[in-house]
């Protein structure tokens, strides 16, 4: 097996178990350790995949930001305890039921299906990079990208709002 | 696509106007550039298909008439909103440019071209609604409304992304054109994994829109969230999403219609069916009205699963008598639990309104004729509404899903008309309610509008 | 000519996209089943990045095997929304603590969860 190949089941075998690690450790600190490690994973499958500037920006913006923006709540609320009541085991039994059963309808569409390979004539391997990425995203997708500013603004004011401290309001 | 760029300008212009001491000038100004969004959506009145924006948005006369129906419908809630700035903790800049901005999603998911914009689109709709549902901070129970409509909200996200992944897996291309033209090439033919991600898409547009069985956080959320909120929710973000799901289904699936119409049938009859059955149980008129919209949801499914030539139409009206109607309903539930809170009991219930009639002819008239309108009632916009779709139903041979919905109706009219006893019937001790002038001018106006496109749906058809 | 143009690569040549789509729904089931069966307001955030990560890996396959950039373009995107909706997130859940000193889902039984 070639080192490649080999890489690629090591991270897939390390992504799925972080995954179920953050959905059955018991604290939330633990879990977004997990989640933590899964995302580095996913970014190394992505420069297997040769996006490495998505590589990238997925280390910054969810490793660093959105994940540090988790731990920081956890700690903030001093949410050590693991005093969460489980739900029944009826629930959870249905609920992995649920879930299962979805991935076994999609895992036999894509076995049914074809889902087409690579051309190896026309194959370009530079789309990944920032050049091409770029060239795209502020011609064709413009407008999407103003746009978002207007999400970022609509999340902006709304977490002002409702994190806010009012007067007479308890500093947690 | 001019509305879009103007809202987008203009709700950072009320952000900037909160700086303001004077408070009063927020409601007018947020008013006048509704108006002004409202004159630009017809610069493009009549020019055919425009694609805008490296085909990012496209604009026709279908998406420019639903584009007034929100705006409509957002100048009526907007005006209803006298008195934001009573409250101290309020913030009404923040509250009007939020509400400013999710327009511009509502736009985008109404016209969009390309999947990335319906993405978008969908997201700042929805982010602006956990807001504005979490906005009475106070309140617990507009919190955990917040914190549910936020949760379920974002996994109806991720579900529609696997989703738009799966599509984009199978046909190599996010833009609607070219996935019809996939679609219609490989015919019946065409990969398992563009059904697969064709339902899961669907899936999570239709939990946003509360179809069942992915209504189940739609009672809560409405009932929690303030009621001018409530009302913003069931009206446009409704409207915006049906307007998405028909502009789906009808420019890139029709080829493959025999797959998805089954499953969409079935879910069409099951929100019929939960929606009516579970209302007629309620007791509190806000909850109702949240199952009311879940029913109605099932409504303009009929149409979207019919999918003949009158559905355009029948989704257009039917939004509009429907979103005019729920408006002034909640109007005069805003107006009658105001007064019974400064009375010092919250009381949302059918028992409120016990002998409105008495003393405040005109809010029962309006409540009688939203409710009338709403269950479908000949005269009334909601009937020419409900007979529409169900043309368009007839046209393409679905009789036995008629004959639930008719049934469903006359569930309806059950609960609908305990709202109408109530204020007519029953006796009651509410004192004459203080209307503002403009408010009053507001539920006046969609009463009149309501029982104008009730005699003579044809003027509609005419401004088309 | 040819050597000129970068390599193909070995990843793409030796995995099908057949192993991607599979852990790509590995995840995205592991992400429905977090969100099921957890009551942790935080957890059951999480599970919902898990749920857009399956959909960022898929999307990059795609786009990495067909060698066209719309789908990674798509996945930024993917990842402005999901940081903005962390933000918006996480104030609510900070504006419940204040209110109610949990987030355990469950005391949200005042609207029948």
């Amino acid at each position: 097996m070639s080192p490649t190949l080999s890489l690629f089941y090591f991270l897939s075998f390390l992504t799925v178990l972080s995954a179920l690690m953050v959905v059955f450790a018991r604290s939330p600190i633990h879990s977004v350790l997990y989640l933590i490690l899964t995302f580095f994973c996913l970014s190394g499958h992505y420069i297997l995949l040769n996006a490495q500037f998505l590589a990238a920006v997925n280390i910054i913006v969810y490793a660093g930001a959105i994940m540090v923006l988790f731990l920081f709540v956890i700690m903030f609320l001093n949410m050590k305890k693991e005093d969460e009541e489980s739900k029944t085991n009826l629930t959870k039994v249905a609920a992995v039921i649920v879930a299962g059963t979805l991935g076994v309808i999609l895992v036999g569409a894509f076995r049914k299906s074809q889902v087409g390979t690579y051309n190896p004539y026309a194959h370009d391997s530079q789309v990944g990079m920032v050049e091409s990425l770029g060239h795209m995203l502020f011609r064709e997708y413009l407008l999407p990208f103003e746009l978002i500013s207007i999400l970022f603004l609509v999340a902006m004011t709304g977490a002002i709002m409702l994190g806010k401290r009012e007067v007479g309001e308890r500093h947690f | 696509m001019y509305p879009i760029v103007l809202l987008s300008v203009l709700g950072i212009v009320v952000l900037f106007l909160g700086f303001m001491k004077s408070k009063s000038v927020l409601l007018p100004a947020t008013l006048l550039f509704l108006v002004l969004a409202l004159a630009s959506n017809f610069i493009d009145w009549n020019q055919g298909k425009v694609l805008y924006f490296y085909e990012m948005l496209a604009v026709n006369n279908l998406t420019l008439a639903f584009n007034a129906i929100v705006l409509v419908s957002a100048f009526m809630i907007v005006a209803m909103t006298r008195g934001f700035q009573d409250q101290e903790e309020a913030q009404p800049a923040e509250y009007y440019g939020i509400m400013l901005f999710s327009l511009v999603g509502a736009f985008m998911i109404i016209g969009y071209e390309h999947l990335i914009m319906l993405f978008v689109g969908i997201e700042i709709l929805s982010v602006s609604m956990y807001i504005l549902t979490g906005s009475d901070k106070s309140n617990l129970r507009s919190n955990e409304a917040a914190l549910k409509y936020f949760l379920m909200g974002a996994f109806a996200t991720g579900i529609m992304l696997f989703g738009i992944a799966l599509l984009y897996g199978a046909t190599g291309s996010f833009n609607l054109t070219d996935i019809q033209s996939y679609v219609s090439i490989q015919g019946r033919g065409v990969s398992y994994i563009l059904y697969a991600g064709l339902l899961l898409l669907l899936i999570g547009m239709l939990f946003k829109v509360s179809a069942a069985p992915f209504h189940f956080w739609t009672p809560d959320v409405y009932d929690g969230a303030p009621t001018i909120f409530t009302t913003f929710m069931s009206t446009i973000v409704k409207t915006a999403g049906f307007a998405a799901i028909f502009r789906l289904l009808s420019h890139s699936f029709t080829p493959i219609y025999s797959f998805w119409w089954i499953t969409l049938a079935a879910i069409t009859v099951l929100t019929l069916l939960v929606g009516n059955i579970i209302a007629v149980y309620q007791n509190s008129f806000k909850r109702m009205l949240a199952y009311s919209s879940i029913s109605h949801a099932g409504y303009l499914l009929i149409a979207v699963t019919s999918l003949s030539p009158q559905t355009e139409n029948a989704i257009l009206f039917y939004s509009l008598a429907y979103s005019i109607a729920t408006i002034s309903a909640f109007g005069v539930l805003m107006l009658v639990s105001k007064k019974k809170a400064l009375e010092g009991q919250v009381d949302e219930s059918y028992a409120a309104f016990n002998g409105l009639a008495a003393q405040n002819p005109l809010l029962a008239f309006v409540l009688a004729v939203s409710m009338l309108s709403l269950a479908g009632i000949p005269l009334t916009a909601g009937f020419w509404g409900k007979f529409f779709v169900f043309g368009s139903a007839v046209e393409r041979g679905l009789v036995w899903m008629l004959v639930v919905a008719v049934l469903m109706s006359a569930v309806g009219i059950y609960y609908y008309f305990r709202a109408i006893i109530a204020a007519y019937l029953k006796e009651g001790d509410i004192g004459k309610i203080r209307i503002a002038p403009f408010y009053r001018i507001i539920l006046v106006v969609a009463t009149a509008m309501t029982i104008l496109f009730g005699l003579a749906p044809g003027i509609f058809e005419k401004l088309l | 000519m040819m050597q000129q143009t970068p390599p193909i690569p070995e990843i793409i040549q030796a995995i099908p996209l057949q192993s991607y789509l599979i852990l790509s729904t590995a995840l995205f089931v592991i992400g429905i089943i977090g969100v099921l069966t957890r009551r942790n307001a935080i957890v059951i955030f999480m599970s919902i990045e898990l749920m857009l990560n399956a959909a960022n890996l898929l999307l990059i396959a795609f786009s990495s095997y067909k060698s066209d950039a719309s789908g990674q373009v798509f996945v930024f995107f993917i990842m402005a929304v999901a940081a903005a909706e962390v933000a918006v997130g996480l104030a609510i859940i900070v504006m419940i603590y204040r209110n109610t000193r949990t987030i355990d889902v469950g005391f949200l039984n005042k609207l029948k969860w």
